[in-house]
């Protein structure tokens, strides 16, 4: 049906490789951040994911007969893999995060026809997946050096990847909850929010070690693919200000159960959330009002999950459930076409 | 308000050198693209004028509408400004001689269209001397009161929209005067290479201004508006020094593509829409473009038609690319090559802009009426195509502020309603929504098809309805004739009865017919011997009573005589035999029981349906060979 030539003949030169590049190099402040707080085990991770993606996709690709190289080289699973590996414990084992990379790409793209056929976010699936099936090793967080008072040496972190442990310290030492499931915890056992805030994993701002600058770094990172045009602000602006109307209105009456605003934006995989994850086009609402929409659909979830939820962290289910609503969305936020009455 | 709204402009554009994104607030619509320009290559060098080729071929339709006929022959001597081709038959623009010469051929040539086929044309051999009828058109120079009187001149002039559109421009004025509030006056020339506009307003300004008053005029408009675009200062300067002493308002819009487009510039210069489905002359609204003016002006005040125009040659595969005043008629090829190209042209030209341009299957076609671009980039490798991910830069870039990533969802899955639903036909194919594609997704290609196909099922829907139509026209008229009948027999073999117990001998009620009959016509046309009519023969009376003997001994089918035959075809008529016996046996059944009759009526409709079916397929194979044979001449 395509004929060879029609108009028009020029082009803008964007690619989806350009795209994908971009949301890449906005990762990178994330990254460095990452291992300066929490050590070398994300670029283990990383290395590892990388590889695992590459054997899966040839061989879905393959298996689909699909051409291996221009797939291969579209750069979206780089994106998949930015999701997943910033919310595994940076030190858990090798095999976690190849069976959530595989799963991811071959369930949630694969299976379903490729880049751009796909429901669910991937990185999300696979996270989901890896939750539900290895809860003990998904809970396992390295503490930030400021807690553990350790700063892990890359091969630290090799050795504890793929042996499990390392001869000179104590593993209880450098591992432990979240500061989400910290306060959670502490919460189920009658200490009220503020308290915990006081305790070694905040800093004087009472909001995480660690965690904190990452997010900051997401955001950062954030704010340059919004400049590029690598995403669109509807997801963002919709996430960020649901999250803040929500936690500051049950901080300002409940502030011994709720915890304050900053607290929810810094920890955890917010901006992460916010900028890499929710942002992903294909799995979302298409529509300008139907991204924001969607986004704060997801914020509501997660503040939900968060609070009341069996998990210390929800991004993952409420973006898995936010996906479902999205031929929802779409069609009743359609933008009203020129021409037509207001 | 005045200085708010300059310091958001000013923050604006502030804002764009981070986010160069940010400029689509600084204008009226939505959407929009800043492709690269590249204007300045044929805007460096002069332009080219007085270019007499060897031969001109002027196809007999250079506008939209139907085909004019040839008015000369071929060996003719054809003199400039001489009309050689018109038609009375429907809306049309007549062509003239771009200059003297003689006819050597009215035939197929190939003409700048996407189908690439060849069209009618005729072709003058020139001879030089450019000899030429002044005032061809008999004016006297006066500007036309009326817009009746300057429909007449232009209509005359084969003036057509010179933009690209190729409406004739007659067609396009109202016929009352005051219809038009405003008059717009395109220059916005948004397309990239094209200058051709740009050259004309620097050059001619004052010829368009005054064709613009001419219009103004004629039509009784109470503003002029120009809206030229602010990257062609020069055009802007000599435009406003020509309005200075007039009404007009020269009106710097921003550089973006589509800012030429109706709407846009409307949406812009008024900051009213247009509603779907309605023209621009519903909101009080006529565009013109520049050029279309300037061929008013000259068809007005020298009675001269429209046989040249302003082109643009030019492209990144051209050494000298230039602006030329060319004759209609005049080769793209030939045009080209004056420019010098860096490599042998054996790619297609593009008619056009790059963005919503035609690409040439034959380069060797001429300049039209509506040719404002002669294009030469050589090809670039082909971006592989990839699946849609939704990030929406369509959808961002488009004017019109449709879901193009929901059209191609759709139009890629044949979901044609969908498709319409999404509002494709308010679609203006201007190629924004492929340009920012990252994809590299043809977008506007499957908008094109899905148009077509949506046209094609609509077209049938309409002929299966009308076949259906008839149909049921004609059950309804089977059953009338069958009421009808069964009247007359009754009201007969009453007649008959009566006669019977008059008669002291019993006949066979057929015969009691015949004579009952015979009886009755002879009662009632006492005369129709006297006046030389035929009188029935006792073989007509034996038919008649024959006849009806069969409708006695079988009311219920007995009645279906041969359908009186309306070309159906075969298998639509079965189908109906089909029907109407299942429709009978309906009746019969329906005294009996009461139940078994809508059942059966709904079998006959289906029946009825299958066969409107059947007769709708066989017209749309007919209706496509029809079409293919009228759109070989679009
Ligand atoms: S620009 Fe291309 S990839 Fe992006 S949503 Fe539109 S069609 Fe899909
Ligand atoms: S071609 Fe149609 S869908 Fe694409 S941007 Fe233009 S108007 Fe919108």
């Amino acid at each position: 049906m395509m004929a060879p030539i029609s108009s028009p003949f020029t082009h803008n030169n964007n690619s989806v490789r350009k795209v994908m590049l971009n949301v890449q190099l906005a990762a990178l402040p994330a990254l460095f951040t990452h291992i300066y707080f929490f050590g070398f085990g994300i670029t283990i991770q990383w290395t590892l994911a990388m590889f695992t993606l590459i054997a899966v996709e040839t061989l879905m690709l393959k298996l689909r007969s699909r051409p291996v190289w221009p797939y291969l080289t579209d750069f979206s699973g780089l994106i998949t893999v930015t999701g997943l590996v910033f919310c595994i414990p940076p030190e858990a084992p090798w095999w976690i995060i190849v069976t959530g990379i595989t799963f991811a790409i071959i369930f949630g793209k694969h299976l379903y026809g490729g880049l751009g056929y796909n429901p669910f976010n991937p990185a999300m699936l696979g996270f989901a997946f890896l939750l539900i099936s290895f809860p003990y090793e998904m809970t396992q967080w390295t503490l930030p050096t400021q807690v553990s008072g350790h700063f892990l040496s890359f091969m630290d972190s090799f050795n504890l990847i793929f042996t499990g442990h390392i001869h000179t310290i104590p593993l209880d030492q450098i591992t432990g909850a979240t500061p989400l499931d910290e306060v959670k915890t502490a919460l189920s056992t009658g200490v009220p929010v503020p308290v915990t805030l006081e305790g070694e994993s905040f800093n004087r701002f009472r909001i995480p070690y660690g965690w904190a600058a990452v997010n900051i770094a997401f955001f950062i990172g954030g704010i340059w693919m919004l400049m590029s045009r690598s995403i669109r602000w509807q997801y963002p602006a919709g996430f960020l200000i649901t999250m803040i109307i929500l936690s500051a209105t049950f901080n300002w009456f409940d502030p011994e159960n709720y915890a304050p605003v900053r607290f929810h934006l810094l920890t955890g995989g917010l901006m992460l959330a916010a900028f890499f994850i929710i942002t992903d086009p294909v799995t979302s609402s298409t529509t300008p009002l139907g991204r924001f929409i969607y986004a704060s659909g997801i914020a509501v979830l997660v503040y939900v999950i968060r609070n009341w939820g069996g998990f210390p962290e929800g991004i993952a289910f409420a973006v898995l459930i936010m996906n479902m609503f999205v031929p929802f969305i779409d069609q009743y936020t359609q933008p009203r076409v020129v021409g037509y009455r207001k | 308000m005045q200085v708010l709204s300059s310091l958001k402009v000013a923050f604006i554009k502030w804002v764009s050198r981070l986010y160069p994104m940010a400029k689509r607030n600084l204008y009226q619509f939505h959407g929009g693209i800043f492709p690269q320009y590249h204007k300045e290559l044929s805007l460096s060098h002069p332009l080219k004028r007085g270019i007499i080729p060897k031969t001109l071929v002027l196809p007999l339709r250079q506008h939209l509408g139907i085909r004019t006929e040839a008015k000369v022959k071929v060996g003719d001597r054809v003199l400039k400004n001489q009309c050689i081709a018109d038609t009375e038959k429907g809306l049309s623009a007549p062509i003239h001689a771009p200059t003297s010469g003689t006819v050597v051929a009215i035939e197929p040539r190939y003409k700048p269209h996407p189908s690439g086929l060849k069209k009618l044309s005729i072709i003058i051999e020139t001879d030089g001397l450019d000899e030429s009828i002044e005032n061809v058109l008999a004016v006297d120079g006066a500007h036309p009161d009326s817009p009746v009187a300057l429909k007449e001149i232009v209509h005359q002039a084969g003036i057509v929209g010179m933009g690209g559109a190729g409406f004739p421009t007659f067609a396009k004025l109202p016929e009352k005067r005051n219809t038009v509030k405003a008059l717009l006056v395109n220059g916005a020339e948004c397309e990239p290479f094209i200058t051709c506009d740009d050259m004309l307003m620097q050059t001619h300004a004052d010829e368009i201004v005054k064709g613009a008053q001419i219009v103004g005029h004629a039509l009784g408009v109470e503003q002029i508006i120009c809206g030229i675009e602010d990257n062609k200062q020069k055009a802007i300067q000599s435009f406003s020094k020509a309005c200075a002493d007039t009404e007009i308002q020269v009106h710097p819009v921003m550089t973006v593509y589509p800012m030429g487009g109706q709407t846009q510039l409307i949406q812009e210069l008024l900051g009213i829409e247009v509603p779907s489905e309605h023209h621009a002359i519903d909101v009080g609204v006529l565009m013109m473009n520049v050029a279309t003016l300037r061929a008013i002006y000259h068809a007005v005040t020298f009675g001269n038609p429209l046989i040249s125009r302003f082109v643009t040659i030019s492209g990144l595969g051209l050494e000298e690319p230039f602006n030329a005043e060319a004759l209609l008629g005049t080769s793209f090829l030939e045009l080209a090559e004056m420019a010098k190209p860096k490599q042998p042209i054996d790619y297609p030209l593009v008619q056009g802009g790059p963005l919503m341009g035609t690409a040439l299957h034959h380069n060797n076609v001429p300049i039209i009426k509506t040719t404002n671009c002669v294009l030469a980039n050589p090809p670039k490798p082909v971006e592989t195509v990839m699946p849609c991910i939704r990030c929406g830069e369509c959808m961002d870039a488009c004017p019109i502020n449709l879901l193009p990533q929901q059209l191609y969802w759709h139009s890629r899955n044949h979901e044609f309603d969908q498709v319409e639903k999404l509002k494709v036909f308010d679609c203006i194919e201007c190629g924004c929504c492929s340009f920012v594609c990252p994809s590299h997704i043809p977008l506007v290609q499957y908008y094109r098809h899905a148009k077509s196909t949506i046209k094609d099922i609509r077209q049938k829907e309409a002929m299966a309805e009308l076949a259906q139509k008839r149909h049921e026209f004609k059950l309804d008229r089977i059953a009338r004739e069958k009421a009808e009948r069964e009247a007359r027999i009754k009201a007969k073999k009453a007649a008959v009865k009566q006669k019977t117990a008059q008669k002291p001998q019993a006949k066979s009620s057929a015969a009691a017919a015949a004579a009952a009959k015979a009886a009755a016509l002879k009662a009632k046309k006492p005369s129709a011997t006297t006046e030389g009519q035929p009188v029935l023969s006792a073989r007509d009376k034996a038919i008649a009573a024959a006849k009806k003997r069969t409708q006695k001994a079988k009311p219920s089918t007995g009645t279906e005589s041969k359908a009186p035959s309306d070309k159906q075809p075969d298998a639509r008529q079965k189908a109906m035999e089909a029907a109407r016996q299942r429709r009978n046996q309906a009746k019969t059944a329906e005294d009996s029981t009461d139940k078994a009759a809508p059942k059966d009526s709904k079998s006959a409709q289906a029946a009825a349906k299958r066969a409107a079916a059947v007769a709708a397929a066989k017209k749309r194979a007919k209706k496509t060979t029809e079409k293919q044979e009228s759109n070989d001449d679009t």
